[in-house]
């Protein structure tokens, strides 16, 4: 019962329009609220009760980004990779895959980008 | 005893030193990539330049003020060429090693 109630809440987050584009937003690279605010022509406010929502079922992770003038904000990152769901014997069962490092890389570090670059050589 | 005479002499150093820098900051943040990811290519890799670089041009620099100072014996000269070939070849190897490699 309680892998069902899972697999409800995962298909009511992502049954959001908002919460589908900052997913697909932040697979690509780890982004800000406000960036996500504007790529995905939604409040600030939408944004981040989104956020949440996909936090709380894993779907998204957070991250402290240092700015080179000493002050930080914090990015998204999206860790679903993929979400399949199967109807067998009068039964669903749904798994859900995550990414787990290129999702942590950061299109704004050298570093990040390097590794990026020569691991898919 | 100086480093370099001729401008010529002082155009290759500069650029050799040009070189090892920026090849050593390449260097460096392929050691960051290793670190914040945990990444064996990029570790190989970083070591590679390191190596390609740094290694040979500090190893090539020592060795000319050497024989040029007269401290080791010209003779010396075609040993030491090798050492610093040999120092390239290890450097590359690392580099194509860490291709081949997969995290």
């Amino acid at each position: 019962m309680s892998e069902d109630r899972d697999l409800a809440d995962v298909l009511d987050a992502l049954s959001d329009e908002y919460a589908r584009a900052i997913l697909a937003e932040t697979s690509t690279e780890p982004m800000s609220a406000k960036t996500l605010s504007e790529r995905c022509d939604a409040s600030l406010p939408t944004v981040y009760r989104r956020i949440e929502r996909l936090q709380e079922h894993d779907l998204v992770t957070e991250r402290t980004r240092m700015k080179p003038d000493g002050g930080h904000h914090k990015v998204y990152t999206a860790t679903l990779s993929s979400l399949t769901i199967d109807l067998d014997d009068g039964e669903y069962e749904a798994t859900v895959e995550r990414t787990d490092r290129a999702a942590d890389l950061d299109a704004d570090d050298a570093a990040d980008r390097l590794t990026y670059m020569w691991e898919n050589l | 005893m100086t480093i370099a005479t001729t401008p010529i002499e002082w155009a290759i150093l500069a650029a050799s030193a040009a070189s090892t820098a920026v090849g050593l900051y390449v260097a460096y943040q392929a050691y960051r990539g290793y670190r914040r990811h945990s990444s064996r290519p990029m570790q190989y890799l970083s070591l590679g330049l390191v190596i390609l670089l740094g290694v040979t041009f500090a190893s090539a620099f020592v060795g000319s003020l050497l024989l040029r100072g007269g401290v080791v014996p010209g003779d010396y000269r075609p040993g030491f060429t090798l050492l610093v070939r040999l120092l390239q070849l290890l450097g590359v190897v690392f580099i194509a090693y860490s291709l081949s490699i997969r995290s």
